[in-house]
This record gives structure tokens, C-alpha cells and sequence, in this order.
């Protein structure tokens, strides 16, 4: 008979076997005894760390989480869980987790320089209330703002854009998301009028090619990479490519491996597609059925404040977005400058390699995958990338069937099923709609059961240009929740900390622990996290999934859905909304934001007795009906029918997710590809629905350089990222011990002949300065992120050392997403 | 107020442990094929670290230790050894140090038929 650890040690063999698809002798399987223990109660749900997906089993006992495990159910992980999802367990039990509200205090009033002191929820809102409804009576809507984020649950997000733009009336919402992924999702739309991608997981099962356009996968998104590794060691001439501005784990995988200077990657993309029309193999039947080709606007500036010279030196900085149509022809004409010879001297990329490269996209028999992160989207041409990347497979017609997807990943848990599909930021509406079209805003008002034309018309401040208001105090009462935006934001010390102190200005974070952004607040408000509430995200492949509420939040901290609800009760449509609203609506008159908001009819139809016996839910305990039900089903009633349709409610309590659109029952892998989406009609083989022609548009860029590069006084590219052991900026995982003692500071990698170029070496104490700021560290030569000379990396996760102080805010243009891979800095002996 | 004034936040750690916990971790590595020998020796070299499985490609091993720690550190140096493309992990079991020579073999992880189901 086994002893117990042996029997523990077969099962982990038999398990780790069967996740690996490798068979075992008969003997050890039948060794695994099926066996549940009594005390815990192991229930599903996605990982709250990254924008993969993945499943886990949570184990609760005594209303406490216990254990985690990756889920075998689970299609996007099958049982694997990374170093972070391995932690889950743990990251609702620091030490200094946030159990009641904090106010600044000073002889017992509210005072912008007290100190924090702790109050009740009643005390808290109260004093929020009176901010909010001082700027709003002083200033009007545009003074009001909410930052939010890719980690808020779907439900969250919506009811967060309901009290905003139905309840404030100001489109000022914005997620940190537009740091992560705005360049992404304003692509797809100016591609196929549609967001998010056309592919799914399934890809990396029928890719013959990977390329990752600046992406480390086996550090970022470590489950993924383990299924492009099984493809590249199982399928005979499979090929990986990494592209990079310096070299990281993934090289481990590359047969084709690039590094290239920062912000080249443009050239070479154009390089491609010239290399594509040049050796004949445009796909012309696929691109004259399904393609427009369209002439972009150059020379864009890069987003900073508008008196910056290099805003006033730009030509068209005033409309970026600009294009025309043009024909093949002409967009040929346009890419032939781009040759190899060209293209490797702007790029230092040997030629060799560049042409390796362009025979994947080229190759008709090579399926390709391209995927990428904030390589392209942290890009002062972010969105020109990622159309770029849609041109080499719109050519070819490599898109939309199985294996050749061009592949956006994401780096949050919902930023597409929250931030991008609710539609959180400053300029969308739910299900892809436009804040500006007024069409959509009275079907949105309709939907919502509120007043003809009391939606605002007008886009609202984007996450920088948030910053930047609260900076010149035309922002003033403007809360936060879920995440950390004084560590995460570009230029910090200049552009972000000032605007959170501005004495005009009334900041209220709402987060589960003391993270930069809430040290800075005047009013902190302790959150629910994970499965101390029920939730729902959506994946990278447009996977919906649900879980249910595990454990009762700590002390006083309350989700952020409670947060919403609850404040909405403070005001009533005569203190917000606009006097000829109500005397045209005199039925809304004298009523609550909550109750024309959330009891509608609509969001408080479902009862109490739908709940699951099983599992508690405290919002809905509290509010008298189910209210993520309700919110959820008023919400995908935008969606329904017309290409994002989400499955009923319950469906997804019980499935590991479906991907959308679903219809009857049945999730879509591949859109627009006839036989796989079922809103593309017999006989159409392809149609990118989302465009009323049903065609997708290239466009014509050309490669223009970053806002700021190196020069005789700073003298280094500075790129900043993540590492394996952290995720973000750290306010989860590093309260990890674990996770913190592996990679206890963010060090600053560099080339051993630039350390010893500056008198430095391994473990030298250095500044790292920018003409912004500086934040101190220590240099590491020898680490796993090999920078070329001239490179230097610093991850962004130390709260105690802050590069993003160093950082420039030069956004996309058009995106308005921050470039946090490229500016100069110097690095000096401390 | 000056720009660089604003305060750094130190996160304060979670929980400690007691030690009275032992700590057995499956993994799933990929594996250079070329670099197998030397992933081997590395692993051998590892305290706390057992190779179950070696296929071309792919090995299984055990972690066990004293606490989650033990386990994230090993879990991470096997991700980042030269000739490893990626280090998973699959199953994770804590124990009282004082039950584990039991004969009791309930257990609350992942089950035969799971394993099975998606090992088939």
C-alpha cells in the first residue's frame, strides 16, 4: 500500500501527465483513488491576474480560500496555472488589506492636507456627495470623471457608464485599459468596424507559423506559450519568430530571431507587405472580393499637450484620423520604398532575417499566427501597427480560419469583455457604438429608459488627458477604482501626482489595498476583490465567463458594484440633470440616480429566489433582487442579434465560458468565415460584417520616428514592461512573499559594455534619469532580458521605485494610448 | 507640492507560515530537445526537485517543500533554466507534515476522471 505522500506524489505525476498530453503506464493511473475532501468546497473561476482566461478550482473552507488549482475543464488552460495563478489564494490576505473607509482629516472635517483617518461608508459618501455636487453646481459635467479599469467585472463596468453618462451626464470614463490596449481596439474598428479578434486560442492547434511582434509570451502570458511550444516541438516545420527591441525568455523558442531598433517595427511591417506584392503572392482573388485599400494621414504628432513643440511642428496633429481611398495600385506604390536593403539599414536587422521573416506571411502554404501586446499598442504609431499587421494577412487572405489569425492579446482580465465590449472608455457605448452618433445614443437612452437626448454628445477626457486636467483644475471631483494609476501613468511626477493634490481637486480611490494611487486620494474606499463577489470577465478570445461569490469580503470593504449603486442614491435628476430634461420628462422628477438607473424595470426584474442556493451574494442581499443578473441581461440585449450576442445569464454559471458571438447555443471560433460564423450567409465565404460593404480596409502609413529618442545628453532608450513574477503594477502579486522575494526590486537590465562604458557593473547603485525625473535601482548585466547596446529595461511593478517618473506622456494620436517603450534617459552612478 | 515628492508604498508581505505545512507541487516543463541531458543534470541538482516523466520534449516533475515559497522559487528557477521553454504547474496539494505518513488517501484535488478526461 502507498503511504500518503506517495500517493499524493502519483496523483501530481498522473495530473501534470494528463495536462501534458502524455500517456502513463496503466499502473499509475489506476493508482489515483477519485476522492473529494468533506471540508472544502471547490468551485470554478477565472484567474483575476491576465488577459488569458484561464480556469481555476477554488477551494474554500470557513468562508476562507485555501487552495487553487488550474482547471482540467478549463479549454484555455486544461489544468496548467502559472507562477501568479499558482497565488491566487493568496493575494486577498495581505496584511495591510483595506477593511474601512479613509478619509483625510483635520479637526474632524474633511481637509485636503489632513491625515487619514478611518469613517463609515455613510460619513465617506456623505462627504463624496458634497464634492461632487459642489464641482457639478461650480462647473458642470466636464468637471466630473471616473478611471476605471480592465479588472472591473462586466457588471461593474456597465453600471459604472450608467452612472456616468445617464446619472453625471459626462463621457469622462476612461480605463487604465487605454494604457493597455486602446491602439488595439481602435484598429479593428477602422479595420472591420468591428472590435476584438477574428480568432481564437484554437489557432495555436493549426498555426505553422508564430510571430510575436514584441510580445514575451513565456513571461507574459506563460499558459499561452506552453501551447505554442507543444506546436513548435510537435509539428514538423513549424516555425517561431520573436521580434524584439531587446532580447527576453522567448528568444529560448525563436528560429527566426530579430532585434530591431525601437519604433522600426513599421518599417518592417511595410517591408512585408512589400515583399508580398513584390514576389506575387498578393492573394487578388481574397482582396478584391473582401479589401478597400485607403491612403492614411502622416505626420500626426504624438499626443502631447498642445503647445509642445512637437504638436505645433506637426502637420496634421489636428486630425489624425484623416484618410482617403485609394486602389491597389497605388497602396504598391506606396510599401516599394520599403526593400529589404532599406529596411535593414533603418531596422539594423540583417536582411538575411528580414526575408525569413516576410516567407512566413508570404509562403501560401504556411499558416501564420501573429500576436502581439504592448509592443505595438504602447506605440506612438500603435494603431498604424496593428493595421499593418491586418495588411500582411488581409494580402495573403491568411485571416479568419483556423491558423492564420492575426492575434491582438490582451494584458487584463476583461479588457475586451469590460472595458472594450461594456464600453468604459470616454468615446464608446456598449456593444461597439459611439458616444457621437446620435443614433446610437437614443437607442442607448431607449435601452436604458431614460430621457430623449439626456446622453451626452460630447467624448470625454482620455486617461492622460484625465491627468492633465486634474493638473490645470478643470477635473475636480474624479474617482478610481481599480487600479493604480499614479504608478501606472507616463510622467508621473509632473503630469499625474500634481492633479491628485491640486487643492481643487476631490480624489476618491477605491481599491483593496493602500497602493500609490490611494496614498495620494483624499478619501479611500476598501473594495471586494475576486471571489468576495460575483463576477464575469471576457477573455482575449472573446470568451465570456462567470463566477460565483466564494467568500465574504474583509471588515467593511465592499465591491465596486455595491460603491456605484449605493453613491447613485445621493442624487437626485433635479440636482444633475438639466431643468428642460425634466420639464419635457416630468415623470423622472424628484427621483433618485438609483432608482432611474438600477430600478428600471429592467436591472430589478430578476428575484432573490433566482439566486443559487449555493453560493451567497451580498450586492443582491443588499439591493432586494439579483442584480447581477439584471445588469448583465440589460446589457447583452445590446449585443444580441447582431454579432456580439451573449448566451442567457445562467449559461454561464454553469459552462468554462463561451466565446461570442453565441447563437443558439453555440459559440463562434472564427468570424467571418462562412461555416464558422453564423452571420455570415451561404455562399459568402468571407464577410467582415462590422463595415456596411463587408469588406475590411488596409491602410497606407509610412514608418515615422518616436517623440523623443536618444541624444549626446541622454543618452540610452529607456523600455519598460513586465517580468514573470509580477503582474501590473504589482499591488496584488508583490503582497505575495513569494512572488515579492523572487524579484524583490525592478533593476535596471543594460549591456555589460554600457555599464562599463558609465565606470558601473552588476549590482551598481545608479540613477536612471529622464529630462522628467529619476527613480534609483541597480544595474543587472547578466539577467534574462539582454538589452542591446544602447537599450536599457526597467519593469514598472516596484511601488518604491517608480520609472514612470521617467516616462514620456506621448500617446497614439489617434488611440490616445501612452508609448511606454521608448524615450531617453541617462544612467549615473547614485 | 514638488514632483517627486509623492511617497513610495512598501507592500507589506501576507501572512507568514507557521512551517508546519509540507508542500507537494506537480510541473509540467518543455524542454529543449537538444538540451535534455543538461535539464536533466540541473533538475538533479535542485533540492526538493524529483523527475517523474522524460519524453522528448516534455518532463513531469515533483516539488515538495515546506511551504508555497519553496515551491514559487523552485517553480520559477525551472522556468528560467537554460534549455526550458516553460514550466507549468499542474497540481498543488498542502498537508499537515504530521498526516502525511497516513495511510488515508482522500484527497481534494484534481480527480481521476478529470485527469483522464483531458489527458485523452
Amino acid at each position: 500500500m502507498l503511504d500518503r505522500r506517495d500517493f499524493i506524489k502519483a496523483q501530481a505525476v498522473a495530473a501534470a501527465a494528463a495536462a501534458g498530453g502524455i500517456s502513463l503506464p496503466a499502473a499509475a493511473q489506476s493508482s489515483m483513488v477519485a476522492g473529494e475532501d468533506t471540508a472544502l468546497k471547490w468551485s470554478k473561476a477565472p484567474c483575476r491576474f491576465c488577459g488569458t482566461g484561464c480556469g481555476v478550482m477554488v477551494a474554500t473552507r470557513d468562508n476562507r480560500v485555501v487552495a487553487t488549482h488550474g482547471d482540467m475543464q478549463a479549454e484555455v488552460n486544461r489544468g496548467l496555472n502559472c507562477v501568479k495563478g499558482y497565488f491566487l489564494s493568496k493575494i486577498m490576505y495581505g496584511q495591510d488589506r483595506l477593511t474601512q473607509p479613509l478619509l483625510r482629516m483635520r479637526d474632524g472635517q474633511y481637509h485636503k492636507e489632513g491625515e487619514f483617518q478611518p469613517v463609515s461608508w455613510d460619513r465617506a459618501f456623505d462627504e463624496m456627495a458634497r464634492q461632487w455636487k459642489r464641482v457639478l453646481k461650480e462647473k458642470g459635467p466636464d468637471a466630473v470623471g471616473m478611471f476605471g479599469s480592465g479588472q472591473w467585472t462586466i457588471w461593474e463596468g456597465y453600471a459604472a457608464s450608467k452612472l456616468m453618462r445617464g446619472g453625471f451626464r459626462t463621457n469622462n470614463l476612461d480605463p487604465n485599459a487605454r494604457h493597455c490596449m486602446a491602439s488595439a481596439a481602435v484598429a479593428f474598428i477602422r479595420t472591420f468596424g468591428m472590435d476584438e479578434p477574428m480568432g481564437c486560442y484554437d489557432d495555436f492547434e493549426h498555426a505553422d507559423a508564430f510571430v510575436l511582434w514584441g510580445s514575451n509570451m513565456a513571461e507574459m502570458h506563460p499558459i499561452l506559450w506552453t501551447r505554442i511550444t507543444d506546436r513548435r516541438l510537435g509539428h514538423p516545420g513549424c516555425k517561431v519568430a520573436v521580434l524584439s527591441t531587446f532580447e527576453h525568455r522567448s528568444f529560448e523558442l525563436a528560429d527566426i530571431p530579430m532585434i530591431f531598433h525601437p519604433g522600426t517595427d513599421l518599417a518592417i511591417l511595410n517591408f512585408i507587405a512589400n515583399h508580398i506584392i513584390q514576389t506575387g503572392r498578393v492573394n487578388r482573388e481574397f482582396v478584391g472580393k473582401h479589401c478597400n485599400f485607403r491612403l492614411g494621414q502622416k505626420d500626426i504628432g504624438y499626443g502631447l499637450r498642445p503647445e509642445n513643440v512637437l504638436e505645433v511642428r506637426a502637420a496634421n496633429a489636428k486630425d489624425p484620423t484623416d484618410s482617403k481611398p485609394i486602389d491597389f495600385d497605388a497602396f504598391a506604390s506606396f510599401v516599394s520604398t520599403y526593400t529589404a536593403d532599406h529596411t535593414a539599414e533603418l531596422t539594423g536587422v540583417p536582411k538575411e532575417r528580414l526575408l525569413a521573416l516576410a516567407e512566413l506571411y508570404a509562403d501560401p502554404k504556411v499558416k501564420v499566427m501573429s500576436l502581439w501586446t504592448m509592443g505595438f499598442n504602447q506605440h506612438v504609431r500603435g494603431v498604424w501597427a496593428n493595421h499593418m499587421v491586418y495588411n500582411i494577412h488581409l494580402l495573403t487572405g491568411k485571416i479568419s480560419e483556423p491558423g492564420n489569425s492575426p492575434f491582438s492579446l490582451t494584458g487584463q482580465p476583461s479588457a475586451c469583455g469590460t472595458a472594450r465590449e461594456v464600453g468604459t472608455f470616454a468615446h464608446r457605448l456598449p456593444a461597439d457604438m459611439q458616444v457621437t452618433n446620435p443614433t446610437h445614443r437614443a437607442h442607448t437612452e431607449q435601452a436604458w429608459k431614460l430621457p430623449k437626448d439626456l446622453l451626452p454628445g460630447k467624448i470625454g477626457y482620455h486617461a492622460v488627458l484625465m491627468d492633465r486636467m486634474l493638473h490645470d483644475g478643470k477635473l475636480n471631483a474624479f474617482w478610481i477604482m481599480v487600479n493604480n494609476n499614479l504608478q501606472a501613468a507616463p510622467n508621473s511626477g509632473n503630469e499625474t501626482y500634481p492633479g491628485y493634490r491640486n487643492p481643487d481637486n476631490f480624489i476618491v480611490v477605491s481599491d483593496a489595498y493602500p497602493t500609490v494611487t490611494a496614498s495620494a486620494a483624499d478619501l479611500i474606499l476598501p473594495a471586494a476583490m475576486w471571489v468576495e463577489k460575483e463576477g464575469a470577465y471576457g477573455n482575449a478570445e472573446r470568451r465570456t465567463h462567470f463566477w460565483h461569490q466564494l467568500v465574504t469580503a474583509p471588515g467593511e470593504a465592499r465591491s465596486d458594484l455595491w460603491q456605484l449603486m449605493e453613491f447613485s442614491k445621493r442624487f437626485t435628476t433635479d440636482e444633475v440633470w438639466p431643468a428642460e430634461t425634466l420639464d419635457a420628462n416630468p415623470s423622472y422628477r424628484g427621483k433618485t440616480l438609483y432608482e432611474v438607473l438600477f430600478r428600471n424595470g429592467t436591472v430589478d426584474r430578476f428575484p432573490l429566489s433566482d439566486l443559487d442556493p449555493g453560493y451567497e451574494n451580498a450586492e443582491s442581499r443588499h439591493f432586494g433582487f439579483y442584480v447581477q443578473k439584471g445588469l448583465f441581461e440589460e446589457y447583452a440585449d445590446f449585443g444580441r442579434g447582431h454579432g456580439h450576442d451573449l448566451a442567457p445569464f445562467d449559461t454561464y454559471h454553469q459552462v468554462r465560458g463561451l466565446r461570442w458571438p453565441v447563437v443558439d447555443g453555440k459559440e463562434t471560433r472564427w468570424r467571418y468565415r462562412e461555416g464558422h460564423d453564423p452571420f455570415v450567409k451561404s455562399g459568402e465565404e468571407v464577410r467582415f460584417y462590422g463595415n456596411p460593404d463587408g469588406k475590411a480596409n488596409l491602410f497606407a502609413f509610412p514608418y515615422e520616428p518616436p517623440a523623443e529618442a536618444p541624444d549626446q545628453d541622454f543618452d540610452l532608450w529607456l523600455v519598460t514592461g513586465r517580468v514573470l513574477e509580477h503582474w501590473h503594477s504589482g499591488s496584488m502579486t508583490m503582497r505575495v512573499p513569494e512572488l515579492y522575494r523572487a524579484m524583490p526590486m525592478a533593476l535596471v537590465f543594460m549591456h555589460p559594455d554600457d555599464a562599463k562604458a558609465r565606470g558601473l557593473r552588476r549590482g551598481s547603485e545608479v540613477r536612471v534619469v529622464s529630462r522628467r525625473g529619476e527613480m534609483r535601482t541597480r544595474v543587472e548585466t547578466r539577467g534574462r532580458n539582454k538589452p542591446p547596446r544602447g537599450v536599457v529595461f526597467v519593469p514598472w511593478f516596484d511601488s518604491a521605485r517608480l520609472i514612470n517618473k521617467c516616462t514620456l506622456d506621448a500617446t497614439d494620436p489617434i488611440s490616445k494610448q501612452t508609448d511606454f517603450k521608448k524615450c531617453a534617459v541617462k544612467i549615473v552612478a547614485a | 507640492m514638488k514632483p517627486d515628492a509623492f511617497p513610495a508604498v512598501t507592500p507589506a508581505p501576507a501572512a507568514g507560515q507557521d512551517g508546519a505545512e509540507r508542500h507537494l507541487a506537480s510541473l509540467l516543463l518543455h524542454v529543449r530537445p537538444d538540451r535534455r541531458a543538461a535539464v536533466r543534470a540541473a533538475i538533479g541538482a535542485l533540492p526538493g526537485v524529483e523527475l517523474h516523466i522524460d519524453q522528448p520534449g516534455k518532463m513531469v516533475v515533483t516539488v515538495e517543500g515546506p511551504h508555497e515559497g519553496w515551491i514559487a522559487d523552485r517553480m520559477t528557477a525551472l522556468h528560467l533554466l537554460d534549455g526550458v521553454f516553460s514550466a507549468v504547474m499542474v497540481f498543488h496539494h498542502i498537508e499537515r507534515a504530521a498526516d502525511l505518513t497516513t495511510a488515508d488517501v482522500k484527497t481534494a484535488d484534481v480527480t481521476a476522471a478529470d485527469a483522464r478526461r483531458s489527458g485523452s
